[in-house]
């Protein structure tokens, strides 16, 4: 199910025009984690993405590594160091992979707008400040994941609330 | 080469298969959108809407409906691909396709085209369309290999086909109550209410001929798509495939 999920979310933001698929026409990436149970073919073509769980099939280049290394990728992390590195590890096309990783570098998506269309404002607002923080958070610390639990903790325990909504109910 | 089929528990001609199908849907067709939301609980809507969802549709796209009956899908497809996109409801029977124009009309959707035709032959030329949808329509077409690899001819490459359709469940309680209701609740009903129980007597039997998850996966790749997956629903007493052509 998490493909899926994926899958919607990548094509969205191909539809938003927050990622340029065009250098990835017609190839097939196999991305894994190793510390999670991810293991998808992305095939991008017509326009799309297909995120599917049939592995068995030719991929142009298969890249195999940790989530937090994905994340070091995602806060800029050159794509060469971390492979001589042994940090990720690539069968096939390395330059189909780089292709990906400038992909993931140049997501740049304004959530609060996006948000704004199924939510009020405010809730917006809230999460659009917590995501606009995100790549900074990310970019700053050692851990990336310990840092967006810690994000994710923080907005459990305060959570916002609107003004307005208060005096609906007063 | 074998000339008999299944249709339903019986073997018959191949030639004669089509026509059998043809009037198990002409004698259901003005009935056929109650009894599916009696048969399943309302569940084909959800299955369906899952379907609209994984197909990746979007604005501008070519979409084929085949067996679409009275045109759930083509009606969601329709407004996916807005005014610049084409859909085609299509169905080898004409009651089925007459009912599907009714309920076009009557929910006012317009400008979806309406073929009748037969999914072993289709009348349109190579990479034509970005995605292909058969719901509940597969295990009634006679050659099932040929169908695939036809609709793998019309669609474009990077296009996407959705086979949404009766499986088999892995679970020994959920299989017990299935048959049970299958091949006692489900006749009863159909005579009760469409006052036609042989017809879902054959839904019942066609559904037990019909592949399994994994066969279906094989002839799908079999037919020259590049990948597919499954995804079972409601326990795997439906299946929705994806075949992407690449």
């Amino acid at each position: 199910m998490q493909h899926f999920a994926l899958e919607q979310a990548l094509n969205y933001l191909i539809q938003t025009g927050a990622i340029n698929l065009k250098p990835l026409d017609g190839k097939t990436i196999r991305f894994s984690l190793k510390d999670l149970p991810l293991d998808v073919n992305f095939i991008c073509t017509n326009d799309r993405i297909f995120a599917v769980s049939d592995t068995g099939q030719h991929s142009d280049v298969n890249i195999s590594l940790n989530a937090g290394v994905f994340f070091a990728l995602f806060k800029g992390e050159d794509l060469t160091d971390l492979l001589r590195q042994d940090k990720i590890v690539t069968h096939g096309d390395v330059k189909t992979a780089q292709l990906l990783v400038d992909m993931l570098q140049s997501v740049d998506i304004d959530l609060e707008e996006v948000l704004s269309q199924y939510t009020d404002d405010i809730v917006a607002h809230g999460v659009g400040k917590i995501a606009k923080n995100f790549k900074q958070v990310v970019q700053n610390s050692s851990n990336p994941i310990d840092a967006i639990k810690d994000g994710l903790s923080k907005l459990m325990i305060t959570p916002v609330v609107s003004k307005l909504y208060k005096n609906k109910h007063h | 080469m074998d000339n008999t089929t299944h249709f339903g528990f019986k073997d018959v001609a191949t030639k004669d298969k089509q026509n059998l199908v043809r009037g198990v849907f002409d004698s259901v067709a003005s009935k056929y959108d109650l009894m599916n939301d009696v048969l399943s609980f309302g569940a084909h809507r959800l299955w369906k809407r899952y379907t609209i969802a994984s197909s990746n549709v979007k604005t501008g796209d070519k979409v084929l409906d085949i067996a679409g009956g009275t045109g759930d899908l083509a009606i969601a497809f329709r407004k996916k691909v807005g005014e610049s996109g084409h859909v085609i409801l299509s169905d080898i029977n004409a009651a089925m396709l007459g009912e599907g124009r009714k309920n076009l009309i009557n929910k006012g959707v317009f400008g979806v085209d309406f073929v009748q035709l037969n999914a072993q032959f289709l009348p349109f030329a190579d990479n034509t369309f970005d995605c292909v949808s058969i719901a509940f329509g597969l295990r009634n077409v006679t050659d099932k290999d040929q169908a695939l690899a036809e609709i793998h001819r019309i669609l474009k490459p990077g296009g996407c086909l959705l086979i949404l359709e009766f499986s088999k469940t892995d679970s020994e309680f959920l299989k017990k109550f299935y048959d049970f209701y299958s091949f006692n609740v489900m006749p009863a009903l159909g005579d009760l209410i469409a006052d036609d129980k042989e017809s879902y007597q054959y839904l019942a039997e066609s559904i037990r001929k019909h592949p399994d998850q994994e066969t279906l996966k094989n002839m799908v790749l079999d037919a020259g798509f590049g990948f597919c997956e499954y995804h079972s629903l409601s326990g795997g007493i439906v299946a929705l495939h994806k075949g992407i052509k690449v």
